[in-house]
């Protein structure tokens, strides 16, 4: 009875309220958009600028003097305004995470520690009231993964709009997700609560264990139609042919190294390193290996007392200077990811790179870092449309008024819960 | 077996002691014996100013009878010639748990359950943890092996207590004799124990350290109460034991050096002046330690050098450890250097022979020998009052006392024999032939044979060489008789076996040689070769050389890397043309200056001139004020009393943590003043600490006392909803709940302040029972006198509007509504009520009572009349709060300067201090922030942020001390690196951080994740 009143309590708020508004209906006639400094999203501004697209993708951009055939279409002035792509945001929990202390909307984190088989995308939910929010900061892309355990699963990438996973979704199983058993371990002291950080004892045999698993992946990928089947390894078969990624959560230097080479000895091709705090340290053996690496918060404390008080902020520039391929994240987070925009406004502020430089940590790196290049991540022809319209820089908060957006060329209902319930209040204290 | 021979043992000591206890029966014949003994021709140190040369100590049962040169020796005295030893007061310990019984300590976390009362049976207090009424005394135990340990190094007497509680109790003033209880204890009630640690107690209260302070001084007032006629309203044998132990000696147990700032506060409110026990790291805080005027306990227990082979690993170790390996041993120097009065504690030691060693190194590091005696006899006994029997050899004193072989400090001194009571206790054999030396050996034809014998004389090392060939030796002496094997040929299997006794310096006897044949032996010292013992020992060990006082780093304040060498000072500075937000009703106005002086605005106004001023160009700059953090838990050691769902007596004061590297990083985000407020834990929570981030500054100079707050909170962390299931049994469980904490303690404050101003007004107090001093109920009734203000943690409407409800029916104001995020709805009646807002910016969906957080919230409250601040409660956060703020113009649409007020003036409206803080106005505080770019600008960072004209921190200089860390990690780096090639011991890479709190941290483990 106590479980059964509990889904009841848990299930209230999402069943009694305005739902979320209705997804863009496709782009149905062609679109100009004119006189906005473009920001193509690959270091390239375009100060008075022109963009056009049709059936959802990209016609022309330029100058405002390209010519590009207006008949039939929709042309708006966007004279003083700004365009962005849309900002993708890697490495989130959003459509599987809604509200934390509540474990009934989680979705993100399943039991064991080998999972390369439990997948973000079929749990993706477009019902979340928080995406809506993240859409009207400019996150149209989202990677969705699932946590936990060594293995935690595959991942995903979705527009963030849409009336179900299956439409929503960018690409499917992008990439399975390793945690890397920790060179130093961290503990807590009850004494005087704080962290003590030692090597890991348990660490040789974490890595036997993965080792093991990635054997008997690599051999069973090399059946064409096993005996017996087995979902798990099945599951990570691409990883050997390079369809997928192999995303590692590694911090410290020495992990970095041995993660990189594990997944080399293993057979892997593409192996991408997440979180990455001392990435700094091995920039040259990152650039040597070509592997590129998703940033955590960049708005966190340093980890070490005698660091530079703003090591955190300075490190995506360090790695770009280095020639490694940096993508900024907001960890496993959902609701804050809207804030990510202004962690590449953090990294040009701190860093010895420039503002268009930092704009490709949120859009072009991203997309090829997962495979979605061809389709997103920079305002080009024959790419989608996904592009926001801004009333000044995105990557600063006076300039993060976003007026419009579009994904795939269809119009975003920018609307959202907290918009709605900020207009509710506005009209009983009569505000304006 | 083993059990038996012990006893046996112990059996023969009773009866060799005279002044046995004459009210015990004996088994068998009596047998009390005088026990007059003389020591004559040694160096006596009697005190650490009084050697006397060969002089005589003459005891008798027990006790000094005469000491000096020139003493008559009366019949029947046994006589000890010690030519070429040395007497010494045998040591002292104050911090001593030996023959008390183990503390078992309660399992912490929160998983455990919640115990409200105490469990202790009987009509004692109602906390586990106050326990006066221990007597060390009742629970001493003689344990033989212990006392043998603490003997072999010296100790003679310990001053023992369990260590285990708040109030400890009494201890117990014991000798390390080890007969029975009745003759080791010299002084029952000898002094009196106290701690901030609760130890075995598995009440639930208090769960933190300003708990234990708050229930520290209230079991003083209420002590107070009791004498005063308490006890005519209720029993309480702990009470009562309470007002007994006050007048004794009162040791603070402790182990940190802002701990010693903090035990001896608590001691002023009283009238006492704790001994405090320290955590060696006293240096570091010198100058505010000898301000207390505490004298301290202080252990020897330093840092082992840290493992840095690896440099990546090395990393994690901080500055701060480096710099603490390096300088602990030149503590004791350092305390003597400032005349802090101090006795030494082998406490926290893993073996008392470290001691030793530890003590040695002190004396390397500057500590004089002088001190070092007294600080091991003189000074303790004094601290423990008990210098009229113990700490030095004198007349009627207690004959405790050692005999060594050379300088007590020597590293090659020996103690021969430690006696204790007038009863002998031998570590090394006086008498114990020194065979150190080269000998010519010579077994039966064989004279080829030499025998080196080196290493200390009480651990001699053995080797026989045949012309080179080394023929390791078995050797056991046993007395005066030897005992020798050897393989004469590693090849050949076959061993010598000598047996010999020793004869003057040599060495001669008789053995029998691999085939049985009997063979005569000897070994003559050659004197041509043999050199002074000494020499030998120093040829074969080279000592290391060790860091010396000289070669050490500068201290810093504070003692992390980041830290100033020196102290930075208030300047007269003139800022010149800048653009400067004034929050005041010139706005923002451009190429301006301004000129601080004495801590304060002093002019602002264009082409300003001052001579001596140091000027800043603030061309293309912005100044602003510091901003002010309404809600922060940086810079604490404790954040939540959870233990009770009222906590308004305890005090975030009481821990603030100046030592924390979040305060410069906050500076570094342009903050100059923070409130630290008490978590969320419960109902009624404790008192804030508004504090200024001066970085170096000890707590007392960051806190502003006369910003009187306190937390409170409602919703779903008071009534427990995400703390599992161990925690559903403290009221309140629900918000019904909530209202009825609140109602109940103000009709209880508002009864308590009645009866506290009937009695203060009253003419004639003789004879009346005076109403008994409630902490608690003394910081609610300060509420309902407008002497203090709330700010209240709260989210959702139905609980706002609740507290508003509760607080306009019985008069009193909130202040301050904090989180506040669904102020939105309420705004209306806030800005009716006086009541603020300090919220999030954007916040929201990680528990249920945040689904409808908005970031317009603070707009729209903002736009009702209510003053709305934007706060961090998170120590990242802290230092971006100028962006923070910005988002109330992209959410909302708030101009710029109404957007920056949220972060300065707001706030300092909010907690009343907006006469000195928060605008840029002649006379205010020049608490400033020269920022590089618009300050709500993304890409604004400080060049300069200073509080009262002092900049704490300088971007220039922060470059400055990046290199300064580097180098001065590479210097230890090196130094640990020679230290470990030499052999010392060393500690693999460790770092430590402390945790960064927040408003749900009870047990420190779970918060991270929910507000």
């Amino acid at each position: 009875m106590k479980k059964i009143l509990f889904a009841f309590i848990a299930l209230l708020p999402f069943g009694g309220q305005a739902q979320n508004s209705a997804p863009a209906k496709p782009q149905a006639k062609p679109m100009v958009l004119t006189g906005a400094t473009i920001h193509l999203g690959n270091g390239v501004v375009v100060e008075n600028g022109l963009i056009a697209f049709d059936n959802g993708l990209i016609t022309a951009v330029g100058p405002s003097s390209t010519a590009v055939n207006r008949t039939g279409a929709d042309v708006i002035d966007l004279a003083g305004k700004h365009i962005f792509p849309g900002v993708i945001a890697m490495g989130s929990t959003i459509g599987i995470q809604e509200i934390a202390s509540v474990r009934a909307t989680l979705d993100f984190e399943e039991i064991g520690e080998i999972n390369p088989h439990v997948r973000s995308l079929v749990a993706y939910s477009t019902d979340s009231e928080v995406t809506p929010t993240l859409r009207a900061s400019g996150v149209l892309m989202a990677q969705s993964v699932p946590q936990g355990g060594l293995v935690s699963g595959s991942s995903s990438v979705f527009n963030t709009d849409g009336w179900n996973w299956e439409d929503a979704v960018l690409r499917k199983d992008d990439g399975i997700w390793l945690s890397w058993p920790s060179y130093l371990a961290r503990s807590f002291n009850y004494d005087d609560f704080s962290f003590t950080t030692k090597k890991n004892e348990k660490r040789a045999e974490t890595i036997s264990l993965l080792e093991s698993t990635f054997a008997d992946a690599k051999a069973y990928s090399e059946i064409d139609k096993p005996e017996m089947t087995n979902i798990r390894l099945d599951a990570m078969k691409n990883l050997f042919t390079g369809k997928q990624n192999l995303y590692v959560r590694a911090n410290y230097a020495k992990d970095i190294i041995d993660a990189v080479k594990f997944a080399k000895k293993m057979g892997v091709s593409k192996v991408v390193i997440v979180g990455g705090n001392e990435a700094a340290k091995v920039a040259p053996f990152l650039k040597e290996n070509n592997v590129p690496v998703v940033l955590g918060a960049l708005h966190s404390l340093p980890s070490r007392p005698d660091d530079d008080v703003y090591a955190v902020y300075e490190l995506p520039a360090k790695l770009h200077k280095a020639g490694v391929k940096v993508a900024l994240s907001y960890d496993d987070e959902w609701w804050r990811v809207r804030n990510l925009p202004y962690q590449a406004g953090t990294a040009a502020a701190f860093g010895d790179v420039s503002k268009e430089e930092a704009l490709m940590f949120l859009t072009q790196n991203p997309a090829q870092i997962m495979g979605v290049d061809a389709m997103v991540g920079t305002l080009e022809k024959g790419k989608h449309a996904t592009l926001i319209v801004t009333n000044g820089n995105m990557m600063d908060m006076r300039g993060n008024v976003v007026e419009h957006a579009f994904i795939k060329g269809a119009k975003v209902n920018l609307d959202n819960k907290q918009s709605r319930l900020y207009e509710k209040y506005k009209e009983k204290y009569g505000q304006e | 077996m083993r059990k038996l021979v012990w006893t046996w043992l112990s059996l023969l000591a009773v009866s060799t002691v005279g002044m046995a206890q004459q009210t015990f029966p004996r088994n068998g014949a009596y047998d009390e014996r005088p026990g007059r003994y003389a020591f004559t021709n040694a160096t006596i140190v009697a005190d650490p100013q009084t050697t006397i040369a060969k002089g005589t100590l003459l005891i008798e049962n027990g006790k000094i009878v005469d000491i000096g040169t020139n003493i008559k020796i009366p019949k029947g005295t046994v006589v000890t010639d010690l030519s070429g030893k040395f007497i010494y007061p045998s040591l002292i310990d104050l911090d001593s748990d030996y023959g008390m019984p183990e503390v078992k300590r309660a399992s912490g976390g929160r998983r455990s359950g919640q115990q409200l009362e105490s469990n202790k049976k009987g009509a004692y207090g109602w906390n586990q943890a106050v326990q006066p009424e221990m007597r060390a005394a009742e629970l001493f135990v003689v344990d033989g092996k212990k006392a043998t340990d603490f003997r072999k190094y010296g100790w003679g007497t310990l001053l023992v207590h369990p260590h285990d509680g708040i109030v400890r109790g009494t201890g117990a003033l014991v000798t390390l004799d080890d007969e029975s209880a009745n003759k080791a204890l010299l002084r029952d009630q000898a002094s009196a124990h106290f701690s901030l640690d609760k130890g075995s107690s598995s009440q639930s209260y208090p769960s933190s350290v300003m708990g234990s302070v708050a229930l520290l001084r209230q079991t003083y007032y209420d002590a107070d109460w009791f004498a005063k006629g308490g006890k005519n309203a209720e029993s309480n044998l702990s009470l009562a034991s309470f007002n007994q132990i006050k007048t004794l000696p009162s040791f603070f147990d402790n182990s940190d050096k802002l701990g010693i700032l903090r035990a001896d506060n608590i001691g002023d409110e009283f009238g006492i002046q704790y001994i405090i026990k320290s955590g060696g790291d006293e240096y570091q805080r010198i100058g505010e330690v000898k301000a207390t005027g505490a004298s301290l306990l202080v252990p020897l227990n330093f840092p082992a050098a840290p493992d840095v082979e690896d440099p990546w690993d090395a990393d994690i170790i901080s500055l701060a450890e480096l710099k603490s390996w390096e300088m602990a041993p030149s503590n004791p120097a350092a305390l003597v250097k400032a005349g802090i009065p101090f006795a030494l504690t082998a406490d926290g030691l893993k073996n008392k022979g470290d001691f030793w060693t530890n003590l040695r190194k002190a004396i390397e590091f500057g500590l004089s020998k002088e001190k070092a005696l007294e600080a091991i006899t003189l000074a303790p006994a004094r601290l423990a009052r008990a210098d009229d029997m113990l700490g030095s050899l004198k007349k009627g004193k207690l004959a405790n006392f050692l005999i060594t072989s050379s300088d007590l400090f020597d590293e090659d001194n020996l103690i021969h024999e430690n006696w204790i009571q007038g009863k002998k206790f031998i570590i090394n054999d006086l008498n114990a032939a020194d065979l150190r030396g080269e000998y010519k050996l010579t077994v039966g034809s064989n004279s080829a044979l030499r025998m080196r014998v080196t290493g200390k004389a009480n651990k001699p090392e053995y080797q026989i060489t045949q012309d080179t060939l080394k023929l390791g030796p078995k050797v056991t002496l046993n007395g005066e008789q030897v005992t020798v094997t050897y393989q004469p040929d590693k090849k050949k299997p076959g061993t010598v076996r000598l047996s010999g006794y020793i004869n003057g310096r040599d060495i001669q006897g008789q053995g029998t040689l691999p085939d049985g044949a009997p063979v005569e032996w000897s070994a003559t010292l050659d004197t041509t070769r043999a050199t002074s013992s000494s020499d030998t020992v120093k040829a074969g060990r080279p000592t290391p050389k060790q860091p010396t006082f000289s070669d050490m780093g500068k201290l810093l304040y504070p003692f992390v890397g980041f830290g100033n060498e020196e102290m930075p000072k208030s300047e007269t500075i003139l800022i010149k043309n800048a653009t400067v937000w004034t929050n005041e009703a010139d706005g923002v106005v451009t190429n301006t200056d301004v000129l601080v002086q004495k801590g304060k605005i002093a002019k602002i106004g264009k082409n300003l001139s001052a001579s001596g001023a140091r000027e800043i160009d603030g061309t293309g700059k912005h100044l602003t004020n510091g901003i002010i953090d309404e809600h922060s838990h940086i810079a604490l050691f404790s954040v939540n009393e959870g233990g009770q769902t009222s906590s308004a007596e305890v005090r975030q004061s009481d821990v603030i943590n100046s030592e924390d590297i979040n305060i410069y990083r906050q500076l570094a985000g342009g903050v100059t003043t923070s409130q630290l407020l008490h978590g969320s834990a419960n109902s009624i929570g404790g008192q804030s600490a508004v504090i200024k981030l001066k970085w170096g500054a000890a707590p007392a100079e960051l806190w502003i006392p006369e910003a009187k707050y306190i937390k409170f909170a409602l919703g779903e962390n008071v009534k427990q909803s995400n703390w599992g299931d161990a925690a559903r049994s403290r009221f309140p469980q629900t918000r019904m709940g909530v209202e009825q904490v609140f109602y109940d303690h103000f009709i209880r404050a508002r009864e308590y302040d009645k009866a506290m101003k009937a009695y203060n007004n009253s003419r004639n107090k003789n004879n009346v029972t005076p109403p008994r001093r409630d902490l608690e109920l003394d910081a609610l009734a300060e509420i309902l006198n407008n002497e203090r203000f709330i700010t209240c943690h709260s989210y959702v409407q139905s609980e706002i509007n609740m507290l508003l409800s509760v607080a306009d029916s019985l008069d009193f104001k909130v202040n301050t509504f904090t989180h506040i995020l669904e102020g939105y709805k309420v705004a209306d009646k806030m800005a009716k009520h006086g009541a603020g807002g300090s919220t999030f910016s954007d916040w929201w969906a990680y528990k249920m009572e945040v689904k409808e957080a908005i970031p317009y919230n603070a707009a729209l409250m903002a736009r009702e009349g209510v003053v709305v601040a934007i706060n961090s409660d998170d120590a990242e956060m802290a230092r971006r709060l100028n962006q923070e703020a910005a988002k109330t113009m992209t959410f909302g649409g708030m101009s710029e300067q109404e957007a920056w007020k949220m972060v300065t003036l707001n706030p300092a409206k909010l907690l009343h201090l907006d006469n000195r803080l928060g605008s840029i106005k002649t006379g205010k505080d020049a608490d400033l922030v020269l920022w590089n770019d618009h300050p709500l600008s993304i890409y604004a960072r400080p060049d300069y942020t200073m509080i009262e004209g002092t900049i704490y921190f300088d971007y220039k200089a922060d470059q400055e001390k990046q290199e300064r860390i580097a180098k001065e990690k590479a210097r230890i780096v090196q130094k640990a690196l020679s230290a470990k090639s030499k052999g010392a011991e060393t500690k693999k890479p460790e770092g430590r951080s402390s945790k960064l709190l927040q408003c749900d941290d009870i047990i420190g483990v779970h918060a991270e994740e929910i507000k």
